[in-house]
């Protein structure tokens, strides 16, 4: 009886609905935002495009600490399972890039914001475009420069099912025209992007440039170094390797590029008297009259962790890891002396003596300010408060010194004062620096910085105007026009030189002044490849000390009686950690192209060497 | 009780057991072995340098098996029985024969002898020992005539793998005095102190061309000093 009861309020409550509203069923959806409404709302585009942003490639940028230990800028000294850094040879995959998952979404998005943003108005349209040409321009300079020419897909490519995939097979295109069509999106998109002038974590006309003076910078350096060499790089279909004959156009493209960024709103930072604080300052404190383009964090909603991984040991707020990039002395010896001198660290001297310091720091006086700014070294501070680096102590025993160190840091010797320090430098040992160096550069000095649970808010800085100078002077140098010297002579000025330090500008002034000026940015490993000399510099051998990341420790002299007794002595080392000598080889100027991309398209050629 | 327990387990056992079968593959029996040779010789390489490839059609993906080499220029790849290709690759000391494959009908095991045409190459290299100094003497052929020489090294290591990377000491002959098809000399010059007191070093040479980014070497001699 019961059941008849139930089945009627059943029977009643299913057919109540047949109603003729049916638009009731035609309601939007509350969790799912439809193309129209994504493509009418500049809100929404703005968040998809901070998407986008959020995945600009890098290689050793956007504070890759481990990438950054895998050239000869340093070595890794952080826990003992990443040691491979210190421990390998380029794959001839190193560096492989083939992102069209990426290029894709950014297609889509082109096609979707032209047929559906309707409700835009045309100037939000077009910088939203220029946007997102922008970030397509970008990632295609990424692969240009890792993989040579690739093929150049701007329109979403569709399958249509008959069974004959070969539209979809695009080749690459030559070296050259990916380089060109980078060059005309910038110039296409540049004037749309001027709406962003003032804000410095999205696309605005002056990034554009500074995109442009980069990649025609390389463009051209391949054009010509690559001609130069004795076997050019090259595929038969110009895939691999440009032309020598186009160097001329690249540069001088570069060359206007820079000069209308250095004639913009922008001026090189240069707020503190101490010259090496300054440089510090100008990547810590987030200067916009500095940086053209950053890629931002804010605490609570997007940090990294770059000074967690690499604060000085003592230092750490934290209770794991520290101290994880260890600078190689190469490094710090390319840091030049302000009187213009090379910047050889003078260690020993004429006749083999160990030459004693008063100072631990005094070894690294009167040096290019930068090195300060850049680099931590024994003798000086971080955080307002000395770091306590010193390897250990040097005996004077029979004519000549016994080095010898402690087994625990921070230990005192016999006499009662420091054996090896608190902050090292320890061989063999994890967390704490292997090459008696720790970086200063983009580490931030903020309160909890080195925690993981607040983490560290500093730019990464995509480009700057110290590159924009030094791009400008490598452009006019080649060019044979003079003004490259004052660029040079500006950003030197800025680094504690005095004014007009250099007369005469070398090829090897400026690609050390980029060494120096852009260290642990991401430019090192594509400037040596660009130039050609990679193979030369990173030989492979393992008493080259450009291929070897060797170290230099600081000992307290034990000589009681002796004037030298409590000065510093220098040694030079090899670390322990450091097993084998970075080897660049030629396979490795063209990261090769994945098997499954050649299989899937056989079309494709292959890098030479692969 | 106990009976029961032991055949159920038997049985249990005896089924996974039997599982095993399906989702295992013989593991590759076959080997091909080999040097890699110009004009009866061995050609010998770098240490963990030049590499082999193999391909094997008629699978729908493509992929390389790498064939690694030892330094005295000998290879060895266990592979199944069928049809392969073995590729000459660039990165190495000879020319490039990427699409000059050699076809390999393997069914048995099989010894190899892989023709490459090195754009240079070193004969009859002598080591001599005098006094604190090794004298090595060699002849330079050129072999791909648009080749240019870029260096003629003599290396000198305390370990068996003595090449371009791992070396105690390195001297390069002035090229001005390389007459190619001549006898020419390279003194060691006086070795150092971690050489001078060993029983015997490690010696080899090795000559690069321009287009090559790797050194054709002659087999590692061991040279006792004392």
């Amino acid at each position: 009886m019961k059941k008849i009861y139930i089945a009627f309020a059943l029977f009643i409550g299913l057919t109540m609905n047949s109603c003729k509203h049916d638009d009731w069923f035609y309601r939007e959806s509350k969790n799912i935002i439809s193309d129209e409404q994504l493509w009418n709302d500049p809100n929404l585009i703005t968040s998809l495009l901070a998407n986008y942003y959020n995945r600009l490639p890098s290689l050793h940028g956007v504070f890759n600490t481990g990438g950054m230990t895998e050239i000869d800028d340093a070595m890794w000294s952080g826990t003992r399972d990443q040691n491979g850094r210190n421990d390998f040879q380029y794959g001839s995959d190193y560096g492989r890039y083939w992102d069209y998952g990426l290029i894709r979404d950014l297609n889509l998005s082109l096609d979707n914001i032209n047929t559906l943003g309707v409700k835009l108005t045309p100037a939000q349209k077009s910088l939203f475009i220029g946007e997102i040409r922008f970030i397509r321009a970008f990632v295609y300079f990424e692969m240009v420069k890792r993989m040579g020419g690739v093929p150049l897909v701007t329109k979403q490519m569709i399958y249509d099912f008959s069974g004959d995939p070969t539209p979809l097979q695009i080749p690459r295109a030559k070296e050259s025209e990916v380089y060109d069509f980078i060059y005309k999106e910038l110039e296409e998109i540049k004037a749309d992007l001027a709406a962003n002038n003032l804000i410095k974590t999205r696309a605005n006309r002056y990034t554009a440039l500074a995109l442009e003076s980069r990649a025609m910078l390389y463009a051209a350096s391949i054009a010509k170094y690559n001609s130069l060499m004795a076997a050019p790089i090259s595929t038969p279909g110009g895939e691999v390797g440009i032309p020598a004959s186009m160097a001329t156009d690249y540069y001088n493209k570069s060359l206007t590029a820079s000069k209308e960024i250095i004639a913009g709103p922008y001026a090189l930072y240069n707020e503190n008297a101490d010259k090496g604080a300054n440089f510090y300052d100008m990547l810590n404190k987030k200067p916009v009259s500095e940086v053209i383009f950053a890629k931002d964090f804010a605490l609570g909603t997007k940090v990294h962790r770059f000074t967690y991984d690499n604060i000085v040991k003592s230092m750490t707020e934290d209770n794991e890891a520290s101290s994880a990039i260890s600078p190689s002395l190469s490094l710090v010896e390319s840091f030049n002396y302000l009187d213009g001198s090379e910047g050889t660290l003078k260690d020993k001297d004429a006749n083999g003596n160990y030459i004693t310091y008063t100072n631990p720091a005094d070894i690294f006086a009167n040096k290019d300010a930068r090195l300060f700014g850049t680099v931590i070294y024994p003798g000086t501070s971080f955080k307002n408060s000395p770091v306590r680096m010193q390897a250990g102590v040097a005996v004077y025993n029979n004519g000549s010194y016994q080095l010898t160190t402690s087994a625990v840091l921070g230990a005192n010797y016999s006499d009662g004062q420091t054996w090896t320090g608190f902050d090292g430098p320890k061989d063999d040992a994890v967390d704490v620096s292997n090459t008696g160096f720790y970086i200063r550069k983009m580490v931030s000095d903020a309160s909890a910085a080195s925690t993981r649970g607040t983490s560290a808010v500093n730019w990464w800085p995509w480009f700057r105007l110290g590159e924009i100078y030094l791009n400008a002077a490598e452009a006019a140098f080649e060019l044979g026009r003079p003004e490259g010297l004052g660029y040079v002579n500006s950003v030197r000025a800025r680094a504690g030189f005095p004014a007009n330090s250099i007369s005469v500008l070398t090829n090897d002034i400026i690609r050390n002044e980029r060494r120096v000026e852009l260290a642990f940015e991401d430019h090192r490993y594509f400037d040596l490849k660009r130039w050609r000399i990679a193979h030369i510099v990173w030989d492979g051998t393992e008493t080259d000390p450009n291929a070897v990341v060797m170290g230099l420790y600081s000992y307290r002299v034990v000589r009681p009686g002796h004037p030298d007794n409590g000065k510093y002595i220098y040694a030079r080392v090899r670390p322990t950690r450091f097993r084998r000598a970075r080897f660049f080889r030629m396979t490795n100027y063209y990261s090769s192209i994945a098997q499954d991309v050649l299989n899937n398209n056989p079309k494709i050629v292959r890098n030479p060497f692969q | 009780m106990k009976l029961k327990f032991l055949i159920i387990f038997t049985v249990a056992a005896n089924m996974f057991l039997a599982g095993c079968g399906y989702d295992n593959f013989d593991a590759p029996e076959l080997t091909l072995s080999g040097r890699v040779v110009y004009q009866g010789n061995t050609v010998s390489v770098r240490n963990n340098g030049p590499q082999l490839e193999l391909w094997q059609d008629g699978f729908p993906l493509r992929s390389v098996i790498n064939v690694f080499m030892n330094q005295d220029g000998t290879f060895s790849a266990k592979l199944f029985a069928g049809q392969y290709k073995l590729v000459r690759r660039a990165d190495a000391p000879w020319l490039q024969q990427a699409t000059d494959t050699i076809r390999v009908n393997l069914t048995a095991n099989t010894n190899l002898d892989v023709p490459v045409t090195p754009y240079f190459t070193i004969t009859g290299e002598s080591f001599q020992k005098s006094g604190d100094n090794i004298i090595a003497k060699l002849v330079v052929n050129k072999v791909v005539q648009t080749a240019n020489l870029e260096f003629v090294r003599l290396y000198l290591g305390k370990s068996i793998l003595t090449d371009h990377v791992q070396y105690d000491v390195r001297v390069g002959a002035n090229l001005s005095n390389v007459v190619l098809g001549q006898q020419i000399e390279i003194p060691s010059g006086a070795l150092p102190d971690n050489l001078k007191s060993l029983d015997y070093v490690y010696a080899r040479l090795g000559v690069k061309s321009t287009s090559a980014g790797e050194y054709y070497y002659t087999q590692v001699q061991k040279i006792a000093l004392k």
